[in-house]
């Protein structure tokens, strides 16, 4: 006997927050302008743009600290109320800690803020200080420890409520490198189990690696969003990097825009649309170890996309 | 109202463990104590246990002044009579001023025509109660032997010069109680002294307190939890129940140190200082609303500022109601009731002390209560609603304390 299921639709998420054609503006100055955007659960989201470009205040729109002028605001498939926001984990750029506190009474009161009963928050608290290594500093002042040491601290604090919504406005700033990659793994892991991380900054390369989609603003306006993949596609490979030895006459092609020698390994950029297999060909003289055409890096679409340096 | 009770309840217990609060706890009163001393003092042990000579032709009358000087037993005085006096003797009490044997001496002209010239010589410039001392008992002495010269019988001179002492009652709530003008006066005094602390100190505590959390960059942390008015009202309970936690310590001292041996005994002749319970919680009252105006005007002061320094500069405008209030602390006791007593008792920023000096002098009418409070109710309802709307946008404004056309754009935002 056999029996047929009968066919299940695939459940359609709903996006965690969806800000549509939201404005602010401060006195004279236009913070942000008809900004839509949407984040899915399980996926890791990059708000990219340089300094002032309206990133902090679309963050500040989002979880409600102020009030769009113009647009709406969706959180998890509700308009925006506050009680939606114990839902929420928000680490600002500006962040802060009461330095008198004690590290544990510091987290147990940010997980009762958010909620919390004092036996759960107490317990997340102690299982968190033991996944980021700072079981040791738990009974210590908060004035008492490192940079490094506050940052993981607020990092617990952002996420120990068990948030579906993750809001990271530059994370890793002044993080070292191990500590850095353990907060990354972290955020990784959250996003495996469906949550959704909205990650604000300015460091493209951090964006290239842990992010699925983006929206890059400029002056409060969106110029460029959509998956990482797909905003890559939309720009053509016209990067070749060469490493060889012996004749180097083929950088006098015509295809070539312009081309940086480090002795040994040369990045080239060609002109638009120019046939990367015809400089190959040319190269026929030297001896070729590695030919790679390369996709724009963020950073290069960003330039291309707004026209000017960011800061690194 | 869950956030604002852990709010106050972390802001309550950081200040309770903190220094601060174990300092001014227990300097506060030490202070207090050293200035009602230091103002108490002088009128007791001060030109005390001197050593002067009363010189006159008439040795009767140098007896009958030194018996009156040597009966005032605080005075301690010792004194030495030189009858019948010459030009001579003069110089020698001059050199017994040189050498430091004597402070001073009283030289009596005592002509039989008429009027006596009493001079005082003393080597420092102004002993008030010495000299204050010599008034009263020299005249009365003169009196004496005036009566006796005139054929008085000496047995008769005791009940036609005795003093009287008048008593104080107050009377209140139907019943005469015994009441003093100086304890009346230290109580008004220390309950001022008390309220305006309490209300400076720990108005100033908010606005510190939100400096410091604008400085360590917490603001924004808890508003993606909180709202600000709730960050705002958990603040000023918390910091508020610890200043009433700090006068409750003070009112406790105060009954022990009251009851004490000590003050007991220093306080002997006095009256001792009476607050009936009713007064007590009037006082607690006045502290709240005082507190909560006084706080919620400098919330909102230190959400447009970025340093203490900046806020300091605001602390004059707390100043002036405290100096008005008891700049007028003599004139209120003296006319509780009068038209200026009763528009200060009225008037939001001045009443919690002016009222405190009122209860001293005489309890006012419970309208007059009533109407104060109301319009301390009223003033802290339109001092929070500007202070709040100061608030919610200053504490995410960093830089630059706000100038005053920004608070007022500040106020309009909606």
């Amino acid at each position: 006997m056999s029996s047929v299921a009968a066919p299940v639709a695939a459940p359609v998420k709903a996006p965690v927050v969806a800000l549509d054609r939201i404005s602010k503006a401060y006195e004279n100055k236009i913070a942000v302008q008809d900004l839509s955007l949407q984040i899915e659960p399980g996926t890791m989201f990059g708000l990219l743009g340089p300094n002032g470009s309206g990133k902090t205040s679309t963050i500040r729109m989002m979880i409600g600290i102020t009030m769009p002028d113009s647009g709406s605001i969706t959180l998890f498939g509700k308009p925006y109320e506050r009680a939606s926001l114990t839902r929420v984990g928000y680490l600002p750029e500006e962040r802060g800690l009461y330095k008198k506190m004690k590290v544990m009474e510091q987290l147990i009161f940010m997980g009762q803020l958010r909620g919390l009963e004092p036996a759960v928050a107490s317990r997340r608290a102690h299982d968190w200080c033991e996944r980021m290594q700072i079981l040791d500093a738990a009974q210590k002042k908060t004035e008492e420890l490192s940079k490094g040491m506050q940052q993981k601290i607020q990092f617990i604090a952002t996420l120990m409520h068990d948030p579906d919504l993750i809001v990271m406005d530059e994370p890793f700033s002044g993080l070292d490198p191990v500590n850095t990659s353990l907060l990354q793994d972290t955020l990784v892991e959250l996003k495996k189990t469906g949550k959704a991380i909205l990650f604000s900054t300015h460091r493209m390369d951090q964006v290239e690696k842990l992010c699925d989609a983006i929206c890059l603003i400029h002056r409060g306006h969106a110029v460029l969003s959509g998956g990482m993949r797909e905003v890559k596609s939309r720009y053509e490979r016209d990067r070749v990097v060469i490493n060889f030895e012996g004749d180097a006459s083929f950088l006098q092609h015509p295809a070539i825009k312009s081309f940086k020698d480090y002795g040994g390994q040369v990045e080239i950029q060609l002109h638009p649309h120019a046939d990367a297999q015809d400089l190959l060909r040319a190269a026929a003289n030297a001896t070729i170890y590695r030919f790679e055409l390369m996709e724009p890096s963020l950073e290069e679409i960003f330039i291309r996309t707004v026209g000017e340096k960011i800061d690194a | 109202m869950r956030s604002i009770w852990l709010i106050a309840r972390r802001e309550y217990l950081e200040q309770i463990r903190g220094k601060a609060f174990k300092v001014t706890t227990i300097l506060i009163p030490v202070v207090f104590a050293v200035i009602m001393a230091v103002a108490i003092l002088p009128s007791k042990y001060w030109g005390t246990g001197k050593h002067i000579a009363v010189a006159t032709q008439d040795p009767a009358l140098a007896i009958r002044v030194r018996d009156q000087l040597v009966a005032d037993k605080e005075a301690k005085i010792t004194v030495d009579v030189v009858a019948p006096a010459t030009a001579a003797d003069r110089q020698k009490l001059h050199a017994e001023m040189d050498s430091k044997q004597i402070d001073g001496f009283v030289w009596i002209d005592a002509p039989a025509s008429g009027k006596e010239q009493v001079t005082y010589v003393s080597r420092s410039a102004g002993d008030l109660t010495t000299e204050d001392r010599l008034q009263s008992d020299i005249n009365r002495a003169l009196v004496e032997q005036r009566l006796i010269d005139r054929g008085n019988p000496s047995s008769a001179i005791a009940s036609l010069t005795g003093n009287v002492d008048i008593t104080t009652m107050l009377y209140r709530d139907g019943r005469e109680v015994p009441s003093s003008v100086l304890s009346t006066l230290f109580l008004g005094y220390g309950m001022a002294f008390l309220l305006t602390f309490s209300l400076v100190m720990y108005g100033m505590n908010v606005g510190r307190s939100v400096i410091q959390e604008k400085t360590s960059r917490i603001f924004e942390v808890m508003l993606s939890t909180v709202k600000s008015s709730d960050m705002l009202a958990g603040k000023l309970i918390g910091i508020g129940a610890v200043g009433l936690t700090q006068i409750l310590i003070w009112i406790a001292l105060g009954a022990i140190l009251l009851s004490s041996a000590l003050v007991t005994s220093w306080m002997a002749g006095m009256t001792k200082p009476q607050i009936p319970v009713v007064e007590i919680i009037l006082l607690c009252i006045y502290f709240v609303l005082g507190y909560a105006l006084y706080s919620a005007f400098f919330a909102g002061l230190a959400a447009t500022c970025d340093t203490e320094q900046e806020l300091q500069q605001y602390a004059p405008l707390a100043a002036v109601p405290v100096w008005l209030s008891f700049g007028m602390f003599m004139y209120i006791l003296s006319n509780p009731n009068s038209i200026w007593s009763i528009l200060v008792s009225m008037f939001p920023p001045t009443a919690p002390i002016t009222m405190a000096f009122r209860f001293t002098a005489q309890f006012p009418p419970v309208w007059q209560i009533a109407l104060s409070l109301a319009l301390m109710v009223l003033g802290i309802y339109i001092v929070l609603w500007l202070s709040s709307r100061l608030y919610r946008v200053g504490i995410l404004m960093y830089g630059k304390r706000a100038t005053l056309p920004e608070m007022l754009r500040w106020l309009r935002y909606s």
